[in-house]
């Protein structure tokens, strides 16, 4: 080792050493400040609109007016409103305990029995979550709905028939558990895989035999993963609206959030003051949900197994060759649920009429896709949500990492705030998310000019999506550890140098993973787009929903097979790339 | 001159005092060790010196620059203070190669390619990595990513090294071999050099000066042999090294001489000190004291203890000894060997101290 250089660490440092550091060209203080305004401007800044002018007696935007409570009175004095209600409670009560049950069944069976075919199984229940959502209630249509194809072959060669009508609550219940089920399903299997299954070893030397470990050990364990979704999933489904409009237009049910489209579709004045006191009761509905959640969250660490993972295998369940036959029995229930509907809008798709009575096989036709094709109006849909997927999504990634940076690497003073606050769309539901911006925009920019670019709409999707990407990308930033920046601010970095250089570059990968999801959440959102779009600034989902509310047809199904191979061909990639999984 | 002078360092977290006015220095060029068990205060000591914690009171200055100092509400951000941090967890950037690593502070400060590269390898020699330099710190070993550490510390040259408990992740073998390195390496650059540790062996070993510190504030500062061989109180006693603390009571005072009884000693010893305290400890380092022959003389010795031996282990270079005295026991290291189930421990006239008992000295101790 040579030391002659090493004298140097005690030669006096150059005058000037600070000055020629190099340095972020904002100040730390400047970039924390400003996410900060900005994240409470865009995510809880559009709220103020609604809540004032459900308040207020004439829209916001023509100016005079006065506080009133009259809008509430309106809406409570609506009949249509509280049979909404009903249905909605109806709905989302049901769609959560089926939901509960078939997650948790599937679950168990997954990852705590030798049940045969379990991976393929695994991948079935979970494809609702990753699929449009639009396109596989198409597909029921298509399939199980009275006259639907499938419907028609099961009455027509077995003594079967479909139980329920699809065009009712409880139709609307089996769909709701079909896209309820995948959400429960991740959480119990997360709590099962990563849980040890020496717990219920225990029991099982302590003389239980595997049912009774089951009943004793397993499911109390699973409780508040159980809890937690559950309520998730009754939050989604009493804000949905894809599955009110589509499935009970035809016979006039009505919920909560098919009754807020209404009143914007149906009426002259885009249903006066009744519209905003709407949408504060179902956001005070979701919102309330969803904080008691966080709570029931906060005392979830207490059921938390302590210990690393356990290296063996699970303790599996031989279930035997009663296996087999339980086997047969989950594939089926989970093919008819997703299989058969998404061959239905295929089949759909490339036949001039999908009906019973005539060989599908002998009608095949490309027709639907050629006109969509040339029908301007569904290219520039197509268009225009791949333009808002592609640099919305690079946008709200980008917004993502640095607001994370500043909640949880930073010594900013409200940085503890930064995480509620972008977690809160989560709480908001898609359609109120839509109208809280056309009303901001409509207040700020009272030509509208600014309402009818694809700007308006992209905002309002990035702040829909915010959430979801933010639960993607927080994981991959709290498994670094906070030694890596402070080692790089020991080695003279300035805050944000520190970041972009050492978190953010080892973070590429979670942006990947983030930038997929919202990519896929942005192409296909609906709910968010009623409100804000216009003849220019039409997108695929809201396309697909309008045309689907109106009727079955060859169209909607082949813009949703569109949509489907565009989903798939993003999530495959994204698995590829960067190892994307499905994601609550 | 780079002496490190902190005063009155103070740090709350909410209603939790961490740090307690803590005062301390560093000559230049040597190496000061805080020492003490985990949640003394330690490492949030270290992090105020380098800047990544903010403190609520005191200064912290090194040569005549202030990094901080609460009265004139001066706090230089870790990036201005040219520390070179080696982290407990070593925080080698696993994205960038070894060479780049170590060059990252020095491209900061604007460093030319060619200058960089220089002193990059100088760095890396220094360290014996040069034959890594190309590689990602997933190839390397533990050692070797802890030596990447320091070299990255020491690339630009840092005017204090703050080492976090830096062998903690070593195995023992490894430990040894790497204290003596370092030591080697600091006496050669002559950095002043901030150590934190909770092992006492480590502390002794490695330090110019030590920090004994135990909830939130010093207990003593002093050369390694000053700490070891008188220490300051209980804490400190029992703390560094091991120590037998006897129990005993006053039971007679006069001209400064205390007349004490130990439980489970027939004979009282009479010791000068000036403990007003109706009980006290009396400690004696376990290799202090002696296995006597029946009929050995008892010269030098302030008393002897016959006892039964509890029980008897063996630690290569010494035996150790566990000898009932009353209700308390007495761990006796020596060299030599014996069979007998009783045995008479002398204890040396000047090989043992009197103490507090905790309650009344270090209240904070023990709670």
């Amino acid at each position: 080792m040579s030391s002659s250089t090493l004298t140097d660490p005690k030669a006096p440092p150059p005058p000037s050493r600070f000055g020629n550091i190099k340095r972020a060209w904002l100040p730390e203080k400047v970039i924390h400040y400003g996410v900060w305004i900005l994240a409470v401007l865009l995510i809880l800044g559009p709220i103020v609109p609604i809540v004032w002018s459900s308040l207020w007696s004439t829209p916001l935007y023509e100016g005079g007016g006065s506080g009133t409570l009259d809008n509430f009175r309106k809406l409570a004095t609506d009949p249509l409103w509280w049979s909404a209600v009903a249905n909605s409670l109806q709905f989302a009560v049901f769609a959560t305990i089926g939901s509960v049950l078939v997650g948790t069944t599937v679950a168990l069976l997954v990852a705590r029995t030798d049940l045969p075919l379990r991976r393929l199984y695994s991948a079935l229940i979970v494809l609702p979550l990753v699929l449009p959502g639009l396109v596989l209630i198409v597909g029921w249509q298509s399939m199980w709905s009275k006259n639907g194809y499938a419907t028609h072959l099961l009455e027509q060669y077995t003594p079967f028939t479909v139980p329920f009508d699809l065009y009712s609550v409880a139709g609307m219940v089996v769909m709701g558990t079909v896209l309820g089920s995948p959400v429960v399903y991740l959480f119990a299997r997360g709590t099962l895989s990563s849980g040890d299954s020496t717990l219920e070893e225990a029991a099982r030397c302590a003389g239980a035999g595997p049912f009774r470990a089951l009943l004793t050990v397993t499911l109390p364990l699973l409780r508040p993963a159980l809890l937690n979704s559950g309520l998730l999933v009754f939050a989604l489904a009493l804000e949905t609206l894809g599955i009110p409009l589509i499935l009970g237009t035809s016979k006039n049910i009505d919920m909560m959030s098919t009754y807020l489209y209404r009143q914007w579709t149906g009426s002259a004045d885009g249903g006066g003051g009744v519209l905003p006191a709407g949408a504060v009761m179902l956001l005070l509905a979701v919102t309330m949900l969803l904080l008691l959640r966080n709570r029931l969250a906060g005392d979830l660490a207490r059921f938390t197994t302590t210990g690393g993972k356990s290296s063996r295998p699970a303790n599996v369940v031989k279930l035997g060759p009663f296996g087999w036959l339980l086997s047969a029995g989950v594939g089926v229930v989970l093919g008819c649920a997703t299989l058969v509907p998404l061959s239905g809008v295929v089949l759909a798709s490339l036949t001039a009429v999908l009906t019973p009575a005539i060989n599908p096989f002998s009608l095949l036709t490309l027709d639907h896709f050629s006109a969509i094709l040339t029908n301007p109006l569904y290219t520039g849909a197509i268009g225009n949500s791949l333009l808002i997927a592609t640099v919305g999504a690079a946008i709200a990634t980008a917004c993502i990492a640095v607001i994370a940076l500043v909640a949880h690497r930073s010594s900013f003073r409200l940085r503890g705030s930064l995480e509620h606050i972008v977690l809160y769309p989560r709480a908001v539901p898609g359609l109120i998310t839509g109208m809280a911006f056309f009303w901001t925009f409509a207040i700020l920019d009272q030509s509208g000019t600014f309402r009818a670019t694809l700007w308006a709409v992209g905002i309002a999707f990035g702040v829909r999506a915010l959430a979801m990407g933010y639960a993607a990308f927080y994981p991959s930033l709290a498994a670094l550890g906070a030694d890596l920046d402070r080692a790089a601010r020991s080695a003279g970095a300035d805050w944000w140098t520190a970041m972009r250089t050492i978190i953010l570059s080892l973070l590429k990968p979670a942006m990947g993973i983030s930038y997929v999801l919202l990519f896929v959440a942005m192409l296909n959102e609906a709910d968010a787009a009623v409100f804000l779009v216009t003849p220019e600034t039409q997108v695929l989902g809201l396309a697909m929903l309008q045309i689907a509310a109106n009727g079955l047809g060859g169209t909607v199904a082949a813009l949703g097979v569109i949509q489907l191979v565009i989903t798939a061909a993003v999530l495959g990639a994204g698995r590829i790339l960067f190892g994307v999984r499905p994601n609550v | 001159m780079s002496d490190l002078v902190i005063t009155n360092l103070t740090k709350k977290f909410g209603r939790l005092t961490v740090l307690d006015n803590v005062s301390v220095t560093a000559s230049d060029g040597q190496i000061l060790t805080l020492l003490g068990p985990s949640g003394c205060g330690k490492s949030t000591t270290l992090w105020s010196i380098a800047g990544l914690l903010k403190p609520d009171g005191g200064s912290i200055v090194v040569g005549d620059q202030t990094l901080f100092n609460h009265d004139s509400s001066a706090f230089l951000p870790p990036e201005r203070r040219d520390c070179g941090v080696v982290f407990q967890s070593y925080a080698v950037w696993p994205h960038m190669k070894v060479r780049d690593n170590v060059g990252y502070p020095l491209r900061l400060r604007r460093y030319k390619p060619e200058a960089l590269r220089k002193r990059v390898d100088e760095v890396l020699e220094l360290v014996d990595l040069s034959d890594q330099a190309d590689r990602y710190p997933h190839q390397l070993s533990g050692g070797q990513q802890q030596r990447v550490a320091l070299a990255r510390a020491l690339a630009f040259p840092p005017r204090l090294l703050l080492l976090d408990e830096p062998f903690s992740n070593l195995d023992a073998k490894l430990r040894e071999r790497t204290r003596d390195w370092l030591l080697q390496l600091q006496r050669k650059i002559g950095v002043t050099t901030v150590f934190v540790t909770h092992d006492q062996d480590e502390a002794l070993a490695m330090s110019d000066r030590i920090a004994v510190m135990s909830t939130g504030t010093v207990r003593q500062i002093g050369t390694p042999e000053q700490i070891y061989n008188d220490p300051a109180d209980l804490f400190v006693a029992d703390f560094v090294g091991t120590s037998n603390l006897l129990e005993g009571t006053v039971i007679g005072r006069s001209n400064g001489i205390l007349t004490i009884k130990i439980d489970g000693l027939d004979q009282a010893i009479h010791v000068p000190s000036s403990i007003d305290s109706d009980g006290v400890v009396v400690a004696v380092r376990p290799e202090a004291l002696a296995l006597l022959p029946d009929d050995a003389s008892t010269d030098g010795y302030e008393m002897t203890v016959n006892g039964p031996v509890l029980d008897r282990s063996y630690h290569g270079h010494h035996f150790r000894y566990r000898v009932g005295v009353g209700e308390q026991a007495l761990v006796v290291e020596t060299r030599e060997r014996t069979d007998s189930s009783h045995v008479r421990v002398g204890i040396p006239r000047d090989g043992y101290k009197l103490f507090r008992p905790r309650t009344a000295t270090a209240p904070k101790a023990a709670q």
